[in-house]
């Protein structure tokens, strides 16, 4: 192989699952670590390990100029930058390349370039991949009418000025905007010192849906299928499942197409996601954005593919041919990956960092579990709170939450408080079985119920 | 609530590093109030609602955590002497450019404020100053070599 020392500018199990593709690939390692993390499994793992900075992130791994010098310093030819941190800024990218490093990700331009909403979203209307339905400017309540006509009910009165789009009001039928038009366009002009409005779609019944691909960046871009990530708490991301099942065959087959051309559109290199959202109601998907690195829930991808996915973005950084094509990428199963945090559902999640005096994850066909943690591992306080992944495979999706309710009940973690419970409620509740969910059921149905159940 | 108790954290941590006697804090749901005075008025008054109440088992961890990091504090300092170490990670070197007089050598005395070396992060160069006055007694770290965030760089004699 084209590279020989890959840096990993990342912790927790993210950096773990990097240095064993590094292993597989027979890479050497050097990971850069903040002083919290030194005695950490992945600190173990590397060749060698570096404490780039103090225990808060913002002086450590979030410290791109440390994070290059020390992949310099140590001889290493590549960089992995995981998820989160530094990995979809432009300047770690950049910095590398400028000091002959091969990044594992895109271009800093393609990073700029997707991670911007604004040109994401012109990226994505050229390459004819379909947004939320809107509307011009609409400057009287008769314009906003006639425009949610057109756009269907119900629809959202927006800001244009505001950032992203910051909706104002939502609209169920014409004497909503009637009501509301004024004072949104008010509450938009105090907010952004611009009171222009426009129409948009309101989609209230949607499931998060995303494609994964891998770019080689000579214009070859192939599609590993999609997930469906809608069991959410505050946008972020619980359970994660692949194939994506409950979503009609001929809009995923759209979906992965319109993943394909956007990245195509714009010679992406690196593994990455689109994400869309489908909306149950209208039976249409549209774009939310792209995510130009590797993601938590990629292994659901790996399982029903057989591709590994960190090692192919490693070849890809490598220069190396992927020795894929699309015909060869064949689906097979259904996995479904529960995020495993230190957390407390009950206490409106707060955290619960410590150590862990018992660690026993499962074991067994089709059970895969990613993590940092062993007994007597102190999750540390500075970061993020999951702790590990576990993961499912089975036949069919019956199969898979059967063996994930399994798994489950077999995970002993003590020492710190976990979601386990939590999510074995989740995969046990009839609404999930019978795939009947959407982005706002985890809030709204979910964890009401299990506050009952559980006499909170 | 965790993003609250991560904030209050950030908040003390702030405090924490700030030349500050007060800090106050008010929101629709928290009053906090920090100062280095004992007695400052109303300092009794933590939290208001008692929904932000952070769990006590949550805060026993905490403590728990932070062992290791002081654990790992790089130890075998002599007796007596004290030790300059790397604020950051990056190239430690002795002298402003090769070849020219390192800015200090062993037997050399030293103030506070004398600069004895530079470490250089993405060829940015910041002096480092002795912190203490005394005498040089070793330089540990190797000149051009890449040092790591608290690695002792030098080691000083206070007492000389």
């Amino acid at each position: 192989m084209n590279l020989s020392r890959v840096f990993v500018a990342n912790r927790g199990e993210i950096a773990v699952r990097v240095l064993r593709a590094c292993r597989k690939l027979e890479l050497s390692s050097v990971i850069g670590v903040s002083e919290a993390d030194q005695e950490s499994t992945g600190a173990m793992m590397a060749d060698r390990a570096i404490v780039i900075g103090p225990a808060p992130s913002k002086d450590s791994y979030l410290k791109p100029d440390l994070i290059v010098s020390a992949a310099v310093n140590s001889g290493c030819d590549a960089l992995h930058p995981g998820y989160g941190f530094l990995s979809e800024r432009g300047e770690l990218a950049e910095m590398c390349a400028e000091n002959g490093i091969a990044f594992v990700g895109p271009t800093a331009d393609t990073i700029r370039k997707v991670g911007d909403k604004i040109s994401a979203r012109e990226l994505a209307r050229a390459a004819g991949v379909p947004l939320v339905p809107g509307s011009g400017e609409v400057s009287t309540v008769e314009q906003a009418k006639s425009a949610a006509s057109d756009v269907g009910y119900p629809i959202v009165l927006k800001a244009t000025a505001g950032g992203g789009g910051r909706g104002m009001a939502v609209a169920r039928a014409d004497e909503d905007i009637a009501r509301t038009f004024d004072a949104a366009s008010l509450e938009a002009e105090e907010a952004f010192g611009d009171g222009t409005l426009y129409v948009e779609r309101f989609v209230e019944n949607a499931r998060h849906v995303e494609v994964q691909i891998l770019g080689d960046g000579k214009g070859n871009v192939l599609h590993f299928g999609d997930r469906d990530c809608s069991a959410q708490r505050r946008y972020q991301k619980v359970v994660e499942e692949a194939p994506a099942t409950a979503v009609p065959d001929d809009i995923r087959t759209n979906m992965r197409e319109a993943a394909v051309r956007l990245a195509k559109s714009i010679n992406y290199r690196n593994a990455g996601t689109v994400e869309f959202l489908y909306d149950q109601n209208h039976n249409a998907f549209y774009f939310i954005e792209v995510n130009a690195r590797i993601q938590v829930e990629h292994p659901v991808t790996e399982e029903i593919t057989g591709v590994d996915l960190v090692v192919a973005q490693l070849k890809i950084a490598a220069g190396e041919p992927l020795g894929l094509t699309q015909d060869m990428i064949a689906l097979s199963g259904h996995a479904i990956e529960c995020r495993i945090n230190a957390e407390m559902p009950l206490r409106d999640f707060a955290p619960s960092p410590g150590r862990i005096t018992a660690w026993l994850p499962p074991e067994g066909d089709g059970v895969r579990v990613d993590s940092h943690c062993e007994q007597g591992y102190t999750v540390p306080p500075y970061y993020d709170s999951m702790i590990g992944k576990l993961i499912v495979h089975g036949a069919t999706r019956t199969e898979a939450i059967s063996r994930m309710r399994g798994a489950l009940a077999d995970f002993r973690i003590d020492g710190i408080h976990t979601n386990t419970h939590l999510q074995a409620f989740l995969v046990g509740h009839r609404d999930f079985k019978d795939n009947k969910i959407n982005t706002k059921w985890l809030e709204t149905t979910l964890l009401p119920a299990y506050s009952s159940v559980m006499g909170d | 609530m965790d993003q609250t108790k991560n904030n209050i954290r950030a908040l003390v941590r702030l405090f924490e590093q700030s030349d500050w006697d007060e800090l106050r804090v008010e929101t629709k749901d928290l009053k906090l109030v920090i100062s280095k005075n004992a007695n400052a008025p109303g300092l009794t008054v933590l939290e208001n609602a008692p929904r932000t109440r952070l769990p006590s088992t949550a805060d026993a961890e905490i403590t728990d955590a932070t062992e290791p990091a002081a654990k790992s504090e790089p130890a075998e300092i002599p007796e007596g002497l004290v030790a300059v170490r790397a604020p950051n990670l990056g190239t430690f070197w002795r002298a402003p450019k090769p070849g020219a007089a390192p800015y200090i050598e062993v037997g050399q005395k030293v103030n506070a404020d004398t600069m004895v070396c530079l470490i250089e992060v993405m060829k940015l160069f910041t002096p480092i100053n002795a912190g203490i006055a005394g005498t040089v007694v070793e330089l540990v770290a190797e000149n051009s070599a890449m040092v790591e965030y608290g690695d002792t760089l030098v080691l000083i004699d206070p007492s000389t």
